[in-house]
């Protein structure tokens, strides 16, 4: 059994963030921990890994129970420190950021699941078995003689799971373990960790919104500004009115300001006679491969051609190259055969991707690959400042661009301090900032709760709506269905048409 | 594309070493000269990655040579055979031949040393040393410190591409390329000093510190043949370097 009693918890010199939370998994229980940006799943999350903080100057009051010995903290230089070793052997973690937690000293999937039980000296035959049987069970066999940093972001936030039940740990803690995974892959892990449950491992799922369906005998805790809002059956917070703190289900349609039925889209017809804003004809790639055996197409023969007012949407399974196509369009990558052309001009082996990103602009999947700057006003002018506008002026579009996303007040602070939708929500600021025609996204939903999600469709309405265009990937298919001028899904390195949408259906 | 592995690595590093040993105990140009052409050149060349190694020796000791060369070439004191004098600056044969010496042997040192840790599998030669029963920790610091290398160049090209997806043009003329380096190194060290906090903990969370034996999900691949090597290449060195200074050859 694991408990957490949280009477406050503060980050080093910050405001309390956490508060009034009372949490008992019992062996076999599966909690939901639900809430909207900043409502403190992670700190949550953190605290029943054990990470109390303690050294780098964290208050935390309450206590920590764990079978039957209990911790008790009162913020002061005399707690007691939790042994990361000990409490790991019996309670897994994983994180939100799926890139961070890779061990750096593994060059295969495989070596990466094995470190934790490698570490606790499981022999090396189990070893393999227990590996194996993971990675099947959460479909990762074909990938586990490659390199865990060369993985779609499916594969690795598969691969960080993996890692974390390999152990059939008795306490599991999951940090949107969800996020970015298509639905069959979610299936397996849901399944994967069904059987754990059923095994007796006590199980803690965060999540921005409510999940679309859940096993039977989870439990919910929303939390919403760092405090329970909400504890009980699923049934029960169906219907507990959460929207009201902000709170969504998974798989419901956006909320839309600009009415996605009635577009200000030009019929299609026309539209075709002008010249696109980005087009991909024949375009073959493969990745140059750290394995020289595994030299496949990742896309065969794509085309796409993007009009104004398009909002297309890619969809796909993990893997089947969205993330690849996309970085075509801005340049990132340069096909091995076919040809791209961004606002009427074909690239050339030697365009600079600096010189398309006032045109095309570009929201990476992973979020922290995106930010490096030392404060987010500085991060959201970077784009305008590159293209030589002057100081003044590209601060002012930054301010206008973090206001546009809602996050005008954090112009002062650290990228990094923020928490994982706001630093989504500065990156796609970024983005706009630099004022490019076509927005290139990747994901832009996942992980983002449900004013944020709402924030974005409106922000690609508006901006279709004024003549600009959109190609996202994306495995959020309300999102995708209520939005986009047309779905198309990407299938061993071909492009399939999922249905004319919205658009055609007005005109 | 990485080179077919012939032998453990602990096997490589240590006649890596060894061959350091060799050169400075027998201390001759000559010598160091056949060393880079035997036995560096051709590592470099079959590693799968000459072009990487290259820049990194070029990087690493080239600095070091041309101040070298300076220095010795233009005024060594012990210098009697003047070939050609510039008020205080003389070139002597003598301060050219030594400077020959020293650049030689930082050459190979850099190249040996480079060579192997360049192209040395991270995974395998921590799971020899675990397999080898060495101390943990020791190994463990050593692999992390040793994985840090490729993370870094991994951070510097995310953090590269993002800031060219919003128009940043690298290329071009030298101090183009040069501000491009300082615009990547500020944010690369933030970020790595960030993520060395998180990841501590994380590595922590996944049992890198945990008591007792560990294992490996790579097999064993040393053999005791490369053992009993390892071995009498060591005690080869530490013979031939007594003999040679018994013997008064190392004067
Ligand atoms: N840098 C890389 N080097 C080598 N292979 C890669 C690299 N990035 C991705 N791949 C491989 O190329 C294929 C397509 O990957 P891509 O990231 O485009 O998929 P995706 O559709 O975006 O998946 P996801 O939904 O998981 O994000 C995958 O098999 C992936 O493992
Ligand atoms: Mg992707």
């Amino acid at each position: 059994m694991i408990r957490l009693e949280c009477s406050t918890f503060a980050y080093d010199g910050g405001p309390v963030v956490l508060s009034g939370v009372d949490l008992a998994v019992e062996p076999g229980g599966l909690v939901h921990v639900v809430g909207p940006s900043g409502s403190g799943k992670t700190t949550l999350a953190r605290l029943l890994a054990g990470q109390t903080g303690a050294g780098s100057g964290a208050q935390f009051r309450g206590a920590l129970t764990l079978g039957g010995d209990r911790l008790g903290f009162t913020g002061g230089p005399a707690d007691p420190r939790i042994d990361p070793a000990a409490w790991s052997s019996t309670v897994a973690y994983a994180a939100q950021r799926t890139e961070g937690q890779l061990s750096m000293m593994s060059a295969t999937v495989a070596e990466e699941i094995a470190f934790g039980p490698a570490n606790r000296g499981m022999p090396t035959g189990e070893l393999r078995a227990a590996v194996q049987a993971t990675a099947a069970r959460l479909g990762l066999t074909d990938v586990l003689n490659r390199d865990p940093r060369r993985l779609s972001g499916g594969q690795l936030r598969r691969t960080i799971i993996a890692a974390a039940v390999v152990g059939n740990p008795r306490v599991l803690i999951l940090d949107e373990p969800f996020q970015g995974l298509d639905a069959g892959s979610r299936a397996e892990v849901a399944r994967t960790l069904e059987v754990l449950r059923a095994a007796g491992t006590a199980l803690v799922i965060c999540a921005p919104m409510l999940p679309g369906s859940v096993a039977p005998h989870s439990r919910v805790l929303a939390l919403a500004g760092g405090r329970p809002v909400f504890d009980g059956t699923f049934a029960q917070a169906r219907t507990a009115g959460l929207e009201r703190y902000a709170i969504g289900t998974e798989g419901s349609a956006p909320d839309l300001r600009r009415a996605p039925a009635a577009p200000a889209v030009p019929p299609r017809r026309q539209v075709q006679a002008g010249t696109p804003l980005a087009e991909l004809s024949g375009v073959s790639f493969s990745y140059r491969g750290e394995n020289s055996r595994r030299q496949e197409k990742v896309l065969r023969g794509v085309d796409l051609r993007v009009d104004p007012g398009d909002i297309v949407g890619l969809t796909g399974v993990n893997g089947s190259g969205k993330s690849t196509l996309l970085q075509h369009l801005n340049g990132l990558l340069r096909a091995s055969s076919g040809t791209v052309t961004v606002a009427g001009q074909p690239l050339g082996r030697r365009t600079a991707v600096g010189r398309l990103a006032g045109a095309v602009g570009y929201l990476f999947q992973d979020t922290d690959q995106q930010l490096f700057e030392r404060t987010v006003l500085r991060e959201v002018a970077y784009g305008p400042a590159a293209a030589g506008a002057g100081r003044e002026t590209a601060q002012e579009r930054a301010r206008t661009a973090l206001a546009a996303v809602g996050l005008g007040h954090t112009a002062g602070e650290h990228p990094y301090e923020l928490g994982f939708v706001e630093r989504r929500l500065v990156a796609f600021a970024s983005l706009i900032a630099s004022g490019p025609a076509v927005w290139v996204l990747d994901e832009p939903t996942a992980g983002l709760d449900q004013r944020g999600r709402n924030r974005v469709g409106d922000l690609l309405l508006d901006h279709a709506a004024a003549g600009g265009a959109v190609v996202l990937a994306t495995h959020d298919g309300a999102f995708a269905d209520a939005l986009c001028t047309r779905i198309l899904e990407l299938k061993d390195g071909r492009i399939f048409s999922g249905g004319a949408r919205r658009g055609a259906g007005g005109a | 594309m990485p080179r077919r592995r012939v032998f453990n690595p602990l096997t490589e590093l240590l006649a890596a070493a060894l061959l350091v040993v060799l050169v400075l105990v027998v201390n001759t140009w000559q010598f160091s000269l056949a060393v880079l052409v035997v036995a560096v050149l051709p590592g470099v060349l079959l590693s799968g990655k000459p072009r990487q190694i290259t820049l990194a020796i070029a990087v690493t000791a080239g600095p070091l040579l041309i101040s070298s060369f300076f220095l010795h070439g233009l005024f060594f004191p012990e210098g009697t055979t003047v070939l050609a004098e510039w008020g205080p600056a003389r070139v002597t044969a003598e301060g050219l031949q030594f400077a020959a010496l020293t650049g030689l042997r930082l050459a190979v040192f850099t190249g040996v040393l480079l060579t192997a840790a360049l192209t040395v599998s991270i995974p395998e030669l921590v799971s020899t040393l675990t397999h080898r029963r060495w101390n943990r920790r020791l190994v463990f610091v050593l692999g992390s410190a040793v994985g840090l290398l490729p993370h870094v160049a991994e951070r510097a090209r995310q953090i590269t591409r993002a800031q060219q997806a919003r128009g940043l043009v690298v290329g071009g003329s030298i101090s183009a390329r040069v501000r491009g380096l300082l615009m990547v190194s500020v944010p690369l060290v933030t970020g790595l000093l960030i993520d060395a906090a998180e990841r501590t903990q994380l590595l922590e969370a996944r049992g890198f510190s945990s008591p007792g034996p560990r294992t490996n999900y790579l097999p064993d691949t040393d053999t005791a043949g490369q053992r009993t090597a390892r071995w009498l290449m060591a005690a080869g060195v530490l013979a031939f370097g007594c003999a040679w200074y018994a013997v008064g050859a190392g004067r």
